[in-house]
């Protein structure tokens, strides 16, 4: 007895009719789902209904894409936070009664205060539908298992990921309430074919695994999925995880809010928008459109967060979105290189943009550098300055060392066109982090970011 | 079966279903009927059948 039927199983994406609708067609069922969910949201939600009468739009008069792209205001996470306040946790974002709900999530707050975010049953259904073009497209079926080396806190985290194990009929396995070491043993013990945690993470367990004795490129893991952080579609990361766990890594983007938002191509080296659940733009600084194979931010419209609606959402990620066909198959809007920095991040080196993925990208192109980086951002006068220290790999002598940063400092002026020094250290000299690694460091003036972002403040 | 056969027949089963649902008494017959429904209209919203956000807002 099997769960799919073996044509199914032989079939390459999860949904064949949405994942190859030609873009014409898909941008007339975007159109649709828009304008219910304007609507939706509008005669439910409190917060949106404000946004709109603010802006003297009513959902009606949105009849096309371009009306959705140029009269609906933008929702940024101060908006909804300003709404949760008002009558904590939800106040007046809310479109839907608190019986609908399965489970409450929230962020860290590390920024600020914590977002709250609501999930309805069905809402968590389409978290980890998400996840299934995915899952599918790479090959997973139901007879193989999934190893959560997660806590199953209060924070979104991969709990979409255990959603979409759920959803696909696959075999969960959980490490919660262990230690590092404790989940190495329990990997070789259960023998699961993929492990869900961050870039950091997944680099952290390489390290406990070493110090245990343990080669994870002999253990059972095929697939490594990580998520929570930008790692997956960064080839220097990518070849890391690669490396050590012997498996192929994807990469899901995404973030609490929104739920898992773009799913990485099964080809590897970005990922595709889930164009089921989600429609995106990427706009520039004065919020229009760029064109295909530019670079902008991310704004995204869910069709998932039933009891929290968010429309025109901004990310304030940075990616290079392309409706190139992609050898994949799907027609999915694709962004090569997956999220390539934040808005605030951007750092302006004479008159060059500079994004620290981009520094990222090329570290791997000095062989004998190791994947412990750190970038640090600075301003002198009406100037930004990058550094990077960055660890060399313990093979290398350190008589090498003035080499390395020769070659590096070379290769950022010819393939970025700006100056920035750079730092050998000797392996173990910079921190180790066990979920979300620290990498980028700012240190110039919360006014001059906040103004880089595009926001309102100083 | 065709899309649009797919998609009727998801419509018809979703209706029959919601009547059950209106007419027993039994909670966890009410429940299981309730999600039901729900994943007949996520079927349904997955072919291009849109009509609302959540079965619970759709005229059938």
């Amino acid at each position: 007895m099997r769960l799919f039927k073996p044509e199914s199983e032989a079939t390459r994406f999860w949904n064949p009719y949405a994942q190859t609708m030609p873009r014409p067609e898909l941008d007339r069922l975007h159109l649709k789902r828009l304008q219910t969910l304007i609507q939706y949201a509008y005669e439910r939600s409190p917060l949106y209904r404000k946004l709109l009468d603010r802006e003297k739009v009513r959902p009606a008069e949105i009849r096309t894409l371009d009306d959705f792209t140029k009269r609906l205001p933008f929702m940024d996470k101060g908006d909804v936070l300003e709404a949760q306040a008002a009558a904590p946790p939800y106040g007046h974002a809310l479109a839907l009664p608190e019986d609908f709900f399965l489970q409450r999530f929230a962020t860290s707050g590390s920024t600020g205060v914590p977002f709250h975010i609501p999930l309805t049953y069905y809402s968590s259904v389409l978290w980890g539908e998400s996840w299934l073009y995915l899952l599918w497209g790479v090959g997973l079926r139901p007879r193989h298992s999934f190893y959560f080396p997660f806590h199953w806190g209060i924070f979104a985290a991969f709990w979409s990921g255990y959603m979409a194990v759920r959803r696909l009929g696959g075999t969960v396995v959980s490490g919660g309430g262990l230690d590092s070491k404790a989940r190495i043993t329990q990997i070789l013990q259960y023998r699961p074919d993929v492990v869900f945690c961050t870039p950091t993470y997944a680099l952290y367990l390489g390290e406990v695994a070493r110090e245990m004795g343990v080669d994870l490129r002999q253990s059972s893991v095929a697939y490594v999925f990580v998520a929570g952080e930008p790692g997956g579609s960064i080839p220097t990361t990518q070849q890391a995880i690669e490396e050590v766990w012997g498996a192929k890594c994807y990469e899901m983007y995404g973030s609490a809010e929104l739920g898992p938002t773009n799913h990485g191509c099964p080809l590897q080296g970005g990922v595709h928008l889930g164009e089921e659940w989600y429609h995106a733009l990427v706009v520039d600084e004065a919020g229009n459109p760029v064109p295909y194979g530019e670079v902008g931010e991310h704004i995204v419209t869910s069709y998932i967060q039933h009891s929290q609606p968010l429309i025109k959402y901004r990310t304030h990620d940075l990616v290079r979105w392309t409706d190139e066909p992609c050898g994949c198959g799907t027609t999915w809007l694709y962004y090569p290189g997956g999220v390539l920095g934040r808005t605030d991040h951007m750092v302006i080196i004479k008159g060059v943009n500079v994004y620290p993925s981009a520094v990222e990208a090329l570290l791997a192109r000095v062989s004998g550098l190791s994947e412990h980086y750190e970038i640090h951002a600075g301003r002198e006068g009406v100037n930004d300055f990058l550094s990077v220290k960055v660890e060399a790999r313990s093979d290398v002598a350190s008589q090498r060392y003035p080499a390395l940063k020769g070659e590096m400092e070379s290769i950022f002026r010819t393939q970025i066109g700006v100056s920035i020094g750079v730092e050998i250290l000797p392996p173990g000299s910079l921190p180790r982090y066990e979920l979300k690694a620290k990498r980028f460091f700012d240190h110039r003036p919360a006014g001059h970011r906040w103004q880089l972002a595009g926001r309102t403040r100083g | 079966m065709t899309r649009e056969e797919t998609v009727e027949r998801l419509r018809e089963l979703q209706r029959q279903v919601r009547h059950l649902r209106q007419e027993t008494e039994i909670p966890t017959v009410e429940r299981t009927m309730q999600l039901l429904e729900m994943y007949c209209h996520m079927a349904r919203w997955q072919l291009g059948d849109i009509q609302a956000m959540v079965p619970e807002l759709e005229e059938l």
